[in-house]
C-alpha cells in the first residue's frame, strides 16, 4: 500500500480505485467494508466462466476528512469498465443507505451536531453503467441508488468525483447528475450516451466517435465547467480533489442544496431555459455554446493550462 | 381484445383503457398547465380518474415526434420529455400538498419506451440531468406517499426504463405473449459485446434471469411485482396495487415498496441472493467500526 503522502502528489487519472479512496480522505482514517478479503465476488460472471474480482471492482468503505465521517465509494475501470452488476451494485446502495442511518444516529445522539460533524459520501464513479454479464441485476442496482440519493436529500450530502480515464456513462451518468456537488479534473468525462453508442445508433454525421478532441470538447471537464454540469475543475492528483473535498465538507445543507442541478421545481425550470437555448443554438460543437457564454476566442480554451482558464473562462448561465 | 396483440407505440390507446371513461384530461395536473402543444411530445402528461379517484397519468406517446431535437421519437425520452414528466410529478406533489399521506393521489406510469435521447445535442446540454431530474421527482413523491404504478406495455429498455418505471412503488407488465421488450439490450448483442455463445447465454438464462431479455426474467429477478396476461385486466390490476401500496404505506411498510422493496423480492424470488449478504456484512463491519467516525466529545 503506497504512503498516504506520496498518494497526494499522485494523478488521480493513472491511480486505481483503492488509492483513490485511501487517499480521497485524511491519512491512516480509511475503512474499507466488504473488502476483498471478504471475498464477495459476482456469481454471474463465476457462472459464464469470467475472472472475478473479490471486490467486483468497487471499494466501499469509510474515512474522515477534518472532523466529517466521509463514505467512500470508488469504481475500477480496470475491472470489466467499471461496470455495476449485483454485488458492486449493493455495495454502492449500501454505503449510502449506512451514511443516512449514521446520520440519523448521531443527530439523535448529539442535538447540536454541526454541519461538519455530519457525514457525506463520496462517490468516485470510473464506470460506463449497466454491467452487461448481468444487466437486469445492474439495472436494478441503479434504480436502488437513485433511491437512495433521495433519501439522503437534506441529510447527507453526496459529492461526485470524476477524473478517471473510463469516465462516468449510462445510467452512472444520471446517478452522478443527481448528487449534491459534482468535481471533476479536465480528464474526467461525464455523458449519459457514450459517443460510440450515439454513432452506432444515429450515424457518423451525428457524432464521430473517432474524433476524441470533439469526445473530450461534449463530455470532458472543462466543458462540464463551462455549462455548470460540474461545480469544481481541480488538478489531476488525489490530493487536489482531496483538498476540494476538505472544502466541502463543512459546509451546509443549505449550500449544498444550492449547488445542485435537478432535484426541485425551480431547479428543472432552470435547466428547461437550456433545453429552450439548445432548440434554438442547436449547436454542432460545444465551442459554440462557450462561445454563446460570452468566451471570444473558444478554440483556445482546450489547452489552456487549468489555473488561467480557471481565471479567464466564462460560465453559460441561463 | 386478442391475447396476444401487441400494445407497443400505443400509449394513448393504454391510457383509455385504464381510466374511467372519458376522464383524461392531458395537459393540465392540479394548477399547473402544459401550454405548448409541441413541447416533450413522446410524453403524454395529465389527469384522470381510476374507480373514481384522481390519478397523474404519465405515459410514452410511441407515435409521436419532436420537431425541436430529432432523435427524439418513437417514446424515446429527450430533454424536454425528461423535464416534462418531472414537471408533472412536481405539479401532483403540490396539488396535495396540504393532504395527508394517505390520500396523496397516485401516480401511473405508462411505460413504453425504447431509450433517451442520444444525440449530439443532448450530451452538450446533458441529457443525464433530464432522465436524472424526472428519477428524483419519482422517488420524492414515492416518499412522500404518493402510490406510484408503473405498468410495461411495450418497451421498457435499459436507461429509459430507470428513468420511466424503475422508481415506482410497484411494476406490473404485459407478459411475453404481448411481445413486451424489458431488458438493457437483446441477448444477440450481449453476447457480441461480452463474447459469449448465444447459445450458451439462452442456455444459462434458464436457470439465472440476470442475462436474458423479458418480463419472465424480471419477474424472477423481483424487478417486476405481477405480471399481467391480457389487456383488459390491466384496469383493474392497477386499482388493486394501488390499494395495496397505499395500505402498505399507511402501515409504514415503505421498505416493502419501490427499488428497496424489489431487493427483497429477488432474495425472496432466488433471483438476487449476493445482494443481502453483501449488505449485511457491511453493516457488521461497520458497526465494528463506527464509534471511530462520531464525534469525539
Amino acid at each position: 500500500m503506497p504512503k498516504w503522502n506520496d498518494l497526494q502528489g499522485r494523478s488521480f487519472l493513472e491511480s486505481n480505485a483503492r488509492d483513490r479512496a485511501v487517499g480521497l480522505v485524511d491519512e491512516g482514517t480509511f475503512t474499507e467494508l466488504a473488502g476483498p478479503f471478504d471475498r464477495f465476488y459476482s456469481p454471474h460472471l463465476e457462472t459464464l466462466g469470467e475472472a472475478v474480482e473479490f471486490d467486483d471492482g468497487i471499494v466501499t468503505g469509510v474515512g474522515r476528512v477534518g472532523v466529517t465521517p466521509v463514505f467512500v465509494i470508488s469504481q475500477e475501470g480496470k475491472f470489466i469498465g467499471g461496470s455495476v452488476g449485483e454485488v458492486g451494485g449493493a455495495k454502492m446502495v449500501n454505503a449510502i443507505r449506512l451514511a443516512i442511518e449514521f446520520h440519523d444516529t448521531l443527530a439523535a445522539a448529539h442535538p447540536d451536531l454541526t454541519d461538519a460533524e455530519k457525514p457525506i459520501v463520496v462517490i468516485s464513479f470510473e464506470t460506463g453503467g449497466v454491467r452487461l454479464h448481468e444487466s437486469n441485476a445492474g439495472l436494478l442496482a441503479h434504480a436502488e441508488v437513485m433511491d437512495q440519493l433521495q433519501k439522503a436529500r437534506g441529510k447527507v450530502p453526496v459529492i461526485a468525483v470524476i477524473g478517471s480515464k473510463v469516465g462516468c456513462f449510462g445510467g452512472m451518468g444520471f446517478v452522478a447528475a443527481a448528487t449534491d456537488c459534482i468535481v471533476m479534473s479536465e480528464f474526467g468525462r461525464l455523458g449519459l450516451t457514450g459517443p460510440e453508442v450515439i454513432e452506432q445508433e444515429m450515424g457518423k454525421e451525428e457524432f464521430d466517435s473517432g474524433d476524441r478532441a470533439l469526445v473530450f470538447r461534449t463530455t470532458g471537464g472543462k466543458h462540464k465547467y463551462i455549462v455548470g454540469d460540474c461545480n469544481y475543475l481541480v488538478a489531476d492528483t488525489l490530493g487536489a480533489f482531496h483538498d476540494q473535498i476538505a472544502e466541502l465538507a463543512t459546509k451546509s445543507l443549505a449550500d449544498f442544496e444550492a449547488m445542485r442541478r435537478i432535484g426541485s421545481p425551480e431547479k428543472v425550470a432552470q435547466q428547461l431555459r437550456g433545453v429552450a437555448l439548445a432548440a434554438e443554438m442547436q449547436p454542432k460543437d460545444a465551442r459554440d455554446v462557450w462561445a454563446h457564454a460570452g468566451n471570444a476566442d473558444p478554440v483556445a480554451l482546450t489547452d489552456m493550462p487549468l489555473p488561467d482558464f480557471l481565471a479567464q473562462v466564462k460560465r453559460l448561465s441561463v | 381484445m386478442d391475447a396476444t396483440e401487441s400494445m407497443m407505440g400505443r400509449g394513448r390507446e393504454a391510457i383509455d383503457m385504464i381510466v374511467d371513461p372519458e376522464s383524461f384530461t392531458e395537459n393540465a395536473i392540479g394548477a399547473k398547465t402544459f401550454d405548448d402543444p409541441d413541447f416533450g411530445p413522446c410524453a403524454a402528461v395529465g389527469t384522470a380518474t381510476l374507480d373514481g379517484q384522481t390519478v397523474t397519468i404519465i405515459a410514452s406517446d410511441g407515435q409521436a415526434f419532436n420537431e425541436r431535437f430529432p432523435v427524439v421519437y418513437a417514446g424515446i425520452i429527450g430533454m424536454e420529455e425528461g423535464y416534462k414528466m418531472a414537471q408533472a410529478v412536481y405539479a401532483s406533489l403540490e396539488a396535495d400538498a396540504d393532504k395527508p399521506k394517505e390520500e396523496k393521489r397516485p401516480l401511473v406510469l405508462i411505460v413504453d419506451t425504447p431509450g433517451n435521447g442520444p444525440g449530439k445535442v443532448e450530451e452538450i446540454f446533458g441529457m443525464n440531468k433530464a432522465t436524472g431530474a424526472y428519477q428524483l421527482a419519482l422517488a420524492e413523491a414515492r416518499l412522500a406517499g404518493h402510490p406510484i404504478i408503473a405498468m410495461v406495455i411495450g418497451r421498457a429498455i435499459s436507461g429509459a426504463f430507470l428513468c420511466h418505471g424503475l422508481q415506482a412503488d410497484n411494476i406490473l407488465s404485459l407478459d411475453a405473449s404481448f411481445g413486451t421488450m424489458i431488458h438493457v439490450m437483446p441477448l444477440t448483442s450481449v453476447s457480441r459485446i461480452i463474447r459469449k455463445d448465444l447459445e450458451v447465454l439462452e442456455e444459462l438464462s434458464k436457470s439465472n434471469p440476470v442475462f436474458a431479455a423479458g418480463p419472465q426474467f424480471f419477474y424472477a429477478l423481483g424487478g417486476v411485482e405481477e405480471l399481467v396476461d391480457q389487456t383488459d385486466k390491466m384496469r383493474a390490476a392497477i386499482i388493486d396495487h394501488i390499494a395495496t401500496v397505499r395500505a402498505a404505506k399507511a402501515a409504514g411498510q415503505d421498505d416493502t415498496l419501490g427499488p428497496w422493496g424489489r431487493g427483497a423480492l429477488g432474495a425472496e424470488r432466488d433471483g438476487r441472493v449476493v445482494r443481502p449478504k453483501v449488505m449485511d456484512l457491511m453493516n457488521q463491519e461497520f458497526a465494528a467500526v463506527a464509534g471511530q467516525y462520531a464525534p469525539q466529545r
